[in-house]
């Protein structure tokens, strides 16, 4: 969007709209999840990885300013949460959670470990991470899950992959992208409106 | 196994939700899906979340009136109430983040480049974690009100935006709080984005009685559910 030379300079909608987080709200770290606090050392076990990519609005363009937040279980799959029966083994040097925001480009990235599957009432669940979206404009949180390449026979009979039409679940998993640091990155990038084939899947919160 | 079952989180009535896209508000419109979101069963990811996010979210002061000894601009208020689930429990250890435009209508931010005045003693962020029974607490100013660009004259009224992080991955509310009597609430699209007038009051506080308060701040009330058949709107 290329303004008139004439125009006032106005603040766009996402300027004076919320949700805009303050910058401050973010420390650098809050997106490492292998860390307990942004300042600590890394303490989570398990195989990190990096998974990165950019937010898009309708039309392609960066949906700048989104507040991307990240739940998932440890690498043996147990949540430190009374609602896990085996909560009493998850791993006391994860949380599990993190937040990251988009810049200018739309870009986030998070750092953490591959999580553990489990079972329970609905089926055995594939190691995967619950996402959610913010950012102006966005008044109903979304929210989506990610995959792991590595664990498509899992993935196939995840009852939350599973709900999906068989076209759309690739959507979900995240795409190897190489290394970084000796670390294995996954790109995952979100086009949060779009063609039906394009647009990625949410779920009812 | 004894996770709750899945109906307990049925869907929101439609009517009590903010509908989108709403006129003069362009990210409502290219930020939304066209298409509906799916059903899922409801496993251990979602009846989890972070019990104490404090290491990665810290709380800070909740005094926002004041920077470096030196007082904002503004008519002082205190507001306060809790943080409530879906059967009206209070939520231990909440993570409560608000954030607001000063006196003057005007956000502490850089991009914010509208031409009211900014006042150096007011940045207008806070955080705090709820106490054991889900109380929470800010003395900050009353924000202004401030148009939208572009909009018609769309003027958002004095408003306070809040996030809350509840103790599962179900219990994650965005929203905004609104001040009781505004003329400008009965035209702000944001409200009107909500069809149910009742979840439509859920989004104003209340007054306290001014005789209750010790010192010189107005208060104000501001009870929000972060889940549920009476949840808080999302905005
Ligand atoms: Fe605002």
């Amino acid at each position: 969007m290329s303004a008139l030379p004439n125009a006032p300079l106005v603040p766009l909608g996402w300027h004076t709209l919320g949700p805009f987080f303050p910058r401050s709200f973010f420390s650098p770290g809050d997106n490492d999840l292998t860390r307990l606090s942004p300042d600590a050392e890394a303490t989570a076990q398990g195989q990190s990885c990096i998974i990165h990519g950019r937010v898009l609005q309708e039309g392609g363009g960066p949906c700048v300013n989104a507040v991307l937040e990240a739940w998932q279980a440890d690498a043996q799959g147990f949540f430190r949460h009374p609602a896990d029966p085996s909560h009493a083994r998850a791993d006391a040097g994860f949380v599990g959670w993190g937040r990251a925001w988009t810049d200018a480009e739309g870009t986030y990235d998070f750092r953490t470990i591959i999580p553990g599957g489990y079972t329970d009432a609905s089926g055995p669940r594939a190691p995967h991470i619950n996402l959610g979206i913010l950012g102006s404009g966005i008044m109903r949180r979304l929210v989506t899950t990610l995959y792991f390449p590595a664990f498509a026979a899992a993935n196939a009979v995840d009852p939350v992959l599973s709900v999906l039409p068989e076209a759309l679940r690739p959507r979900l998993v995240l795409k190897p992208d190489g290394e970084h640091d000796g670390t294995p990155a996954f790109r995952f990038d979100i086009l949060l409106r779009g063609e039906p084939h394009e647009e990625t899947p949410f779920f009812l919160d | 196994m004894d996770l709750l079952p899945p109906d307990l989180f049925s869907p929101y009535d439609e009517h009590t939700q903010p509908q989108v896209p709403i006129e003069h508000y362009a990210n409502t419109v290219t930020r939304n899906p066209r298409r509906a979101p799916f059903r899922r069963p409801v496993t251990r990811t979602e009846l989890t979340g972070p019990l104490d996010l404090t290491g990665k979210l810290r709380p800070g002061d909740i005094n926002l009136s004041v920077v470096d000894g030196k007082p904002a601009q503004g008519q002082l208020i205190w507001v306060s109430g809790r943080i409530l689930d879906e059967d009206g429990r209070g939520v231990p250890g909440a993570i409560v983040e608000m954030w607001q435009a000063n006196a003057a209508g005007r956000y502490f931010n850089p991009l914010d480049q509208r031409d009211a005045p900014l006042d150096p003693n007011f940045i207008g962020n806070g955080r705090c974690q709820a106490d054991a029974e889900g109380r929470y607490g800010f003395f900050s100013i009353k924000p202004g009100a401030y148009p939208v660009p572009n909009s018609n004259r769309w003027w958002r009224p004095p408003h306070i935006h809040f996030s809350i992080l509840g103790p599962s991955s179900l219990s994650r509310l965005v929203t905004q709080m609104y001040f009781p009597g505004e003329p400008l609430n009965a035209h702000d699209l944001l409200i009107l984005s909500i069809a149910d007038r009742e979840a439509q009051q859920r989004l104003i506080s209340q007054p306290v009685p001014t005789q209750e308060v010790d010192g010189e701040w107005l208060a104000f009330q501001h009870d929000m559910v972060v889940r549920g058949r009476h949840a808080t709107p999302p905005l």
